[in-house]
């Protein structure tokens, strides 16, 4: 009884769903019922454009979270082991956290056009953020008598970097990670409801312009799965590079 | 100390004025241009009612989705049946974008206030939840068995121990989530309303009003910083044992 209880409440939900669908109450248009939703998600999967439409978006997401990834661990770790970069970039970047960077769409759009460009712009700003803030309170945490017995055995700085200082961070530099992939997927979802002719965001804005739920709701199944599916990537990632730590979460 | 604290920021603004008396391209405003624009609609209603609008849909969903989240999160990081019933669908939806129910809601509570108050609840739910239940499950043994050995009933041992201990970790989500309130509201806005910060981003922006973009950008800045500096203050008044990072 207790394995199933995890399934139940879904379980509960689904078939709740169903019935209000079957019941007839309501108009197909807001509740459409599973069997049409999972049609539709064949559908989905059969048309190669669809999937397209996918991949657009994952590579948005992923673009300008490769880019956030990149610059973020840098300055993570160089405002953490330098003062002087710290006390210069700290108050930028805690200043203008609290910031929605969202609201720079429609600038960025003038910058760099409506294409994927201002898009995959806004997801590195926006990803930028947790992943410099946790490399930077990693890097600065390293604890210092791992630094002393490393110089002390004659080690150079750049193998002090590689062999002290990157490991002791790396767990903070995935912790930045889970909180960032959420924010990319989150990020490209809104600007191409927003303003866009392709993506997934606007397939769910195109389908329910068109009054197609059940169309709607396979696409919001398939942004489902892909945020799932992403936040597991990172997590087993995590797993297998930070071997020696192991994560303590209870369901996730 | 403050000066040299800024002392970027003020580099970035200088340089960007210094290029802008140089020329730049016309949806670029200099930072004096957009501090003239913002001071003057100062003077307006339309400001005003704009970020009432905003606030008006951002705040209620925050309180709403937050009181939610902290409850359940107690709740399930408190009862094992109630953690085994809802934590995995939780969990499970958690790397989910929120704001992909829009739609949805839209179609379910209207095109008015109501799917963007839930919407905005829906995406603040999630963090503090999760940050209320592993607050919970942090509290130390050590405490809540003293604290039965002392003959407390177990509401007080809730109330008095298993609360106070998880306070640290959902004040740091209701930074989170006041944040999340506002990308949502703001997303919300740019893809339907009448009214708002986010509305007022989109007429500026198909009108070419480059004035009107950066008054409500710099507006949407305030009320982020603004309400990230009360959450803070909230949290050193209230869990004064533990200051925030």
């Amino acid at each position: 009884m207790s394995r199933l209880l995890p399934f139940l409440f879904v379980g509960v939900v689904l078939a709740i769903w169903e019935a209000v669908a079957r019941s007839g109450a309501w108009s197909p248009l807001l509740f459409p019922s599973l069997a049409k939703i999972g049609n539709e998600l064949m559908l989905f999967f059969s048309k190669a454009e669809m999937l397209t439409e996918a991949l657009v978006s994952l590579e948005r997401a992923l673009g300008g979270f490769a880019l956030a990834a990149v610059a973020g661990i840098l300055l993570g770790i160089v405002m953490g082991r330098s003062r002087f970069v710290a006390a210069l970039l700290d108050p930028l970047f805690s200043g203008t956290y609290a910031v929605p960077k969202l609201a720079l769409f429609p600038i960025f759009i003038f910058v760099f056009g409506i294409g994927s460009l201002s898009k995959v712009a806004l997801v590195f700003l926006e990803c930028l953020y947790p992943i410099v803030v946790m490399s930077y309170a990693g890097a600065r945490g390293v604890p210092e008598k791992l630094l002393w017995s490393a110089q002390n055995m004659g080690a150079s700085r750049a193998a002090i970097l590689r062999r002290v200082v990157i490991p002791a961070t790396a767990p903070f530099i995935f912790a930045g990670f889970r909180v960032a992939v959420p924010v990319a997927m989150i990020v490209v979802v809104i600007t191409e409801m927003v303003a866009s002719a392709d993506g997934l965001g606007y397939q769910v804005i195109y389908a329910m312009s068109s009054l197609r739920t059940d169309r709607m709701l396979a696409v919001v199944v398939v942004i489902a799965a892909l945020g799932y599916l992403l936040d597991k990537t990172v997590v087993l990632a995590r797993d297998r590079l930070i071997y020696w730590e192991k994560l303590d979460t209870y369901y996730v | 100390m403050a000066v040299a604290k800024a002392s970027l920021l003020i580099a970035v603004l200088l340089v960007w004025q210094l290029a802008a008396l140089r020329g730049l391209p016309e949806y670029v405003l200099s930072p004096v241009q957009i501090a003239a624009f913002f001071a003057q609609a100062l003077g307006t209603r339309e400001l005003y009612e704009n970020i009432g609008a905003s606030l008006g849909r951002s705040l209620p969903g925050f309180v709403i989705g937050s009181a939610l989240g902290a409850a359940l999160g107690l709740a399930a990081g408190t009862a094992r049946w109630f953690d085994r019933l809802l934590s995995p669908a939780v969990f499970l939806t958690y790397p989910v974008p929120k704001i992909v129910m829009l739609p949805i809601f839209m179609i379910w509570f209207g095109i008015g206030d109501l799917s963007k108050v839930l919407i905005i609840a829906l995406a603040c739910f999630y963090p503090v939840f999760i940050n209320a239940y592993y607050g919970v499950r942090q509290t130390r043994p050590i405490l809540v068995w003293s604290a039965l050995g002392m003959g407390a009933s177990r509401w007080q041992v809730f109330r008095r121990v298993v609360v106070p201990s998880a306070a640290p970790m959902i004040f740091a989500s209701l930074r989170v989530s006041l944040a999340l309130s506002f990308i949502v509201m703001f997303a919300a806005e740019m893809i339907n309303a009448r009214s708002g910060l986010g509305h007022l981003i989109r007429i500026a922006e198909n009108s070419l009003r480059f004035d009107l973009m950066y008054v409500s950008l710099v507006a949407i800045a305030i009320l982020g910083y603004a309400g990230d500096r009360l959450v803070r203050f909230a949290h050193t008044r209230l869990v004064a044992w533990q200051q925030p990072a």
